[in-house]
């Protein structure tokens, strides 16, 4: 029993850790940025700033190489990011970000109609 | 969209003197959470005069509570107002006062 649960302990934190360790020892490339709060009403500068980083609405996250003028445009509008630096491995898109909240479908397919042969 | 004359048939909205213990609470965290921008961005390597200005605010734990709770107002009882009557205190940058205020 108890090397069962060893078992499932080391499968489940498998995954945690392995991201962690990369993280640390892959040097980072790119910032993660979130937009956490709006930049509604605070004047056209920040706001212009804040599309050219392409966030367009909240809790939206973009990956940028890190460089000079980036860190800029992040440090203009510090009150409204939550900033990470990632490695390249973690940079995702907008259309992976989006599968990976896609829920599982809740089945499986065992067989197709037309291959089962009734 | 304001307070209006009550005698008018207006609304009346009071904002307290001070900040509460929660709103107080509540503003050293969006303080934190800048000053945890600021290092990323400082620990990510690069350098800026964005960050060379970053760097020289004052970090929530090394400002005095006056300037975390209230701002310079020259024409406020005491020089002094609380930062919740400044339009977006929680989305500026406001963590230094004149000097001697």
């Amino acid at each position: 029993m108890s090397v069962i649960h060893r078992h499932l302990a080391s499968f489940v934190r498998r995954p945690a850790t392995a991201r962690a360790l990369s993280t640390a020892t892959a040097t980072p490339t790119h910032y993660r940025v979130t937009l956490r709060r709006s930049p509604i009403s605070l004047g056209d500068s920040i706001k212009a700033t804040v599309a050219t980083l392409g966030l367009t609405r909240r809790m939206q996250t973009v990956y940028h190489p890190i460089s000079p003028e980036c860190a800029g445009k992040i440090l203009k509008i510090k009150e409204l990011v939550e900033v990470a630096n990632v490695p390249a491995s973690e940079v995702k898109s907008q259309e992976e970000q989006r599968r990976e909240r896609r829920p599982t479908r809740g089945f499986s397919v065992q067989a197709k109609w037309t291959e089962a042969g009734f | 969209m304001f307070p209006t004359e009550i005698r008018l048939g207006g609304l009346l909205w009071k904002v307290p003197w001070k900040l509460s213990r929660t709103r107080k609470a509540n503003q050293r965290a969006r303080l934190k959470k800048v000053d945890a921008v600021i290092e990323t961005v400082r620990a990510s390597g690069i350098q800026c005069g964005a960050l060379t200005r970053a760097l020289e605010l004052p970090k929530e734990h090394e400002m005095p509570a006056r300037d975390k709770y209230t701002v310079f107002s020259p024409h406020a009882r005491g020089y002094r107002k609380g930062i919740h009557k400044v339009p977006k205190f929680t989305r500026i940058t406001h963590r230094v006062n004149p000097l001697g205020f």
